[in-house]
């Protein structure tokens, strides 16, 4: 194949793929939503990536409205999904800390927060 | 480090683009003896025997180089990913805890155990089943860099297709790679040997056939990747990953375009009087010259988050 036409190939099929993007290891969803508003304290808070993760270099966090930890420590590591268990922690803004490593070896951060109560 | 506007983490990218250079070059010299070399030259001939041992020597060049860069590659990735330095996680656990607990680790110890597979195989390697658990070794070695990159995280059914369409990249990389540097050896011995006058001509034409089986795998596995690591014309032109992963192909296309010559041009003036063979080899060290280029270019793209994760 020549290389003017393999060129030519190659740039076709680029403009032709369509966004089909995996994003890598960044929130894709979690329960309780980001920045939604739920009745009652969750028992829970589970996060959903758009990688599986590698569950010893993963970790979650999650802190009330007075600023204390309420989570009870080690997440869960399930594939592509994280959850770690709450204690009661009252009504307020709640934020989620999350610090992840995909299994290609890309460490990701961020956070979110979400309400509790009226 | 920053290298076209984008962060790069340089110890890493070194240590992973002499590991694939070198594991390519290893594997690729073992395909280029079982699918050129050993049906194009007897065995028995004095130039068969030098180019079989030059072969395993490469081989064993190969191993060596890709074991000390892949300490190094295991080590940097470690100290990445615990937020020590190397000295710390190997100090602190960090590093049982990566071989033991993460994918990339567990990967790494079946490769460690595949390289000492490959080097005992290389060892006895005058009989005839080591030499076919050799190349088998050096294949499984290969393709399992699969499984510590971008592929290995696609989730569901499409992390099936990306880990297959990079295996086959990756044989195909280390045949076109390791063949060349082969093919440099072959040529080289028997332009000493009167003997084996000819053989040049069937040997070359045993790699060209490789070598197109090579690149039509390259592309249409490297259209797969790019479809789902960069996913969209966008991500192409408008993140450091685009940018970098078009240069690959700018030095592929060069590659191709030097094979071209190589298969159209003077492959078939080889048997008539002429420079075509001097040139051939020149050609050839051009484009290994470029491959090894596309290897340190690999190295930085791995380390890079994927366009497709930076345009939605």
């Amino acid at each position: 194949m020549k290389p003017s036409s393999l060129i030519g190939v190659a740039s076709l099929l680029f403009l032709f793929a369509t966004c089909a993007a995996q994003a890598h290891a960044f929130l894709e969803r979690a329960e309780p939503r980001v920045g939604n508003k739920v009745a009652a304290p969750p028992r829970e808070v589970t996060l959903w990536f758009t990688q599986k993760l590698e569950p010893a270099f993963s970790s979650v966090t999650v802190t009330n409205a007075a600023g204390e930890r309420i989570d009870t420590g080690k997440a869960r590591v399930s594939g592509n999904q994280m959850s770690v268990s709450l204690r009661p922690g009252g009504t307020g803004t709640y934020r989620v800390n999350w610090h992840v490593l995909s299994v290609d070896t890309h460490t990701t951060d961020g956070n979110f927060t979400f309400q509790v109560g009226q | 480090m920053i290298w076209f506007g984008a962060e790069i983490d340089g110890p890493m990218v070194v240590a992973r683009a002499v590991h694939f250079a070198a594991t390519a070059t290893t594997a690729g010299a073992l395909m280029f003896r079982a699918v050129v070399a050993e049906p194009a030259l007897r065995l028995e001939s004095k130039t068969g025997v030098v180019v079989d041992r030059q072969i395993r020597d490469l081989a064993w060049v190969g191993l060596a180089i890709a074991l000390v860069a892949g300490a190094g590659w295991l080590l940097l990735q470690t100290s990445a990913m615990s937020g020590q330095t190397c000295g710390e996680a190997v100090v602190s656990g960090a590093l049982i805890t990566v071989l033991n607990e993460t994918q990339f680790g567990l990967v790494t110890e079946i490769r460690f155990a595949l390289a000492l597979a490959l080097a005992i195989c290389l060892a006895y390697d005058r009989l005839l089943l080591p030499r076919w658990l050799a190349l088998g070794a050096a294949l499984c070695l290969v393709a399992a860099i699969a499984w510590t990159g971008h592929a290995a995280s696609t989730p569901h059914k499409l992390g099936y297709l990306h880990l297959t369409a990079d295996a086959l990249h990756l044989y195909a990389a280390a045949a076109w790679t390791g063949g060349l540097m082969s093919l440099l050896l072959l040529l080289k011995a028997a332009r000493h040997d009167r003997a084996a006058a000819g053989t040049e001509l069937d040997a070359v034409r045993r790699f060209s056939l490789l070598g197109m089986t090579s690149v039509a795998t390259l592309v249409l596995t490297g259209i797969i990747n790019a479809w789902i690591l960069v996913g969209s014309f966008r991500g192409l032109i408008a993140t450091d990953y685009g940018w970098i992963l078009l240069l690959k192909i700018a030095l592929f296309c060069a590659m191709v375009g030097f094979a071209a010559v190589n298969r159209f041009w003077l492959t078939p003036r080889l048997a008539l009087p002429g420079n075509a063979l001097r040139n051939l080899t020149h050609n050839t060290k051009a484009e290994i010259a470029l491959a090894l280029l596309v290897f340190a270019v690999v190295g930085v793209l791995g380390t890079l988050h994927p366009a497709a994760h930076l345009v939605k």
